[in-house]
């Protein structure tokens, strides 16, 4: 039973994660803000890989990235990269400091979202014809840093337990 | 044998050994199928169109499923306080006496329609393009930094084309942008790549329409000096030949201005995000 319990609770991030995803304009941008707001993907993504680098495998990401572009009607192979890359950095980083502390967190997510966001600007330049605004994608990258230490907080409460 | 020997082997060292290669080649590996997978953005061919569309339609029916339990959760706030409305009896007589108003401006507009009818018959105007709709349902809505989307469930078993209008009640919401074998996305009004060529009726101005990424739209290319006022109404023009003419958009809003120059206009638009079910795409059936 016990270990049953453990299973879920393990496994409980990829649930958290690929719900999120697949409906973070439901759970976010909804209710807390109007249209594209907060990029909860990243945050989660970082999160796990910099706390428990072993929960999220590369295999789930690329899949879950390959279902986030399905949706979000983005070029196939770009969400995949984004987020491998989001887990590489944050492993890398986690590795260089033996201690860290929410300063040195907080400022590893930031160098990891603003890389993640240059990535796949490159990306979108290269390889489709939509167009953004820098202007929109600088009020994301902002908001969401705002938003990371309150929804690191609920996760940090969440498994605690 | 051997080979078999060591895939099976429990030895520490060699399962770590396997678990580190396998790693190392799947990172690489998955880069590699990611950057195949744009590239193949850029190409042509139909086979790998046919593939994506496959690969969409998987994963959007797929995603319907596993939401469905979340969509019950989310639906059922809104059920119970329907069900606990005690208001009942007032909201029934208000709405009867709005159809009855609905009823009266519908003999209204009949009689200018036939009026209009006759009028082209006498000077010869040939009939624009007839539309047809098609009544979908709405399976997933998606949003993020660069994109605002909704899947529909039709596709081209129903004949559905890129570019299509979706409206809802008469009301435009946006336009097909990618057509799967049993699903398609639409491209809402808000989203930043959306350009809608608009007319505002009560002044004589043409417009384009353009999504601002954040729930809103912004008209660009008015005449210099115009003069819009609260509540001026925005219907599409249909000049780019693919969304119907008068399909209503919103209205404007305004901060009034005295200096022309310096007047803000707004666009109130005719639907509310997240709260749409059912839609229909109009497909032109050419006379």
């Amino acid at each position: 039973m016990r270990s049953f319990l453990e299973k879920i609770k393990y496994y409980s991030a990829h649930i958290i994660i690929t719900l999120i995803c697949i409906n973070d304009s439901i759970f976010i941008n909804t209710w807390i803000a109007p249209g594209p707001i907060i990029n909860i993907k990243y945050i989660l993504v970082f999160y796990f890989s910099f706390f428990q680098k072993e929960r999220l495998s590369v295999t789930f990401l690329f899949i879950l990235g390959l279902i986030f572009d399905s949706l979000q009607g983005m070029p196939f192979g770009l969400t995949p990269i984004c987020f491998i890359i989001l887990n590489k950095i944050a492993i890398f980083l986690k590795k260089r400091r033996t201690h860290t502390n929410f300063q040195n967190e907080f400022i590893a997510f930031a160098i990891s979202l603003l890389v993640t966001q240059i990535v796949s600007i490159i990306i979108l330049n290269y390889f489709s014809q939509n167009s953004f605004e820098y202007f929109l994608l600088a009020i994301n990258i902002m908001v969401t840093l705002i938003f990371y230490p309150v929804i690191r907080q609920i996760l940090k409460i969440f498994y605690s337990y | 044998m051997i080979e078999n020997r060591l895939a099976r082997s429990s030895t520490p060292g060699i399962a770590a050994l396997q678990r580190t290669v396998n790693k190392s080649f799947l990172l690489p590996a998955y880069i590699i199928i990611s950057f195949l997978f744009l590239i193949s953005e850029k190409s042509d061919f139909r086979a790998i169109r046919f593939i994506k569309a496959l690969i969409n339609d998987g994963i959007t029916y797929s995603i319907y499923i596993v939401n469905a339990p979340v969509n019950l959760i989310l639906g059922a706030g809104s059920e119970a306080r329907q069900y606990f409305n005690f208001n009942i009896v007032l909201e029934n007589k208000k709405l009867k006496d709005e159809i009855d108003q609905l009823v009266s401006e519908k003999k209204e507009l009949l009689f200018f329609k036939n009026e209009n009818e006759n009028l082209k018959r006498v000077l010869n105007i040939k009939n624009k393009d007839a539309y047809t709709a098609v009544y979908t349902k709405i399976i997933h809505e998606d949003t993020n930094e660069f994109a605002k989307n909704l899947i529909i469930t039709i596709g081209s078993n129903e004949n559905i084309q890129l570019g299509q209008a979706v409206v809802r009640n008469n009301v435009y919401l946006g336009k097909i942008s990618e057509v799967n074998l049993l699903s398609s996305k639409v491209m809402v009004i808000t989203d930043i790549n959306s350009r809608v060529p608009v007319v505002i009726p009560s002044k004589g101005v043409n417009a384009i329409l353009k999504g601002n990424g954040l729930g809103g739209a912004q008209l660009l290319f008015l005449p210099q000096n115009v003069s819009l006022e609260n509540n001026d109404q925005i219907y599409t023009s249909g000049t780019d030949g693919s969304i119907k003419e008068g399909l209503y958009v919103g209205k404007i809003s305004t901060d009034n201005k005295k200096d022309l120059k310096n007047r803000r206009y707004l666009v109130d638009l005719g639907f509310k995000e997240h709260q749409l079910n059912y839609v229909s795409v109009l497909k032109i059936a050419r006379q």
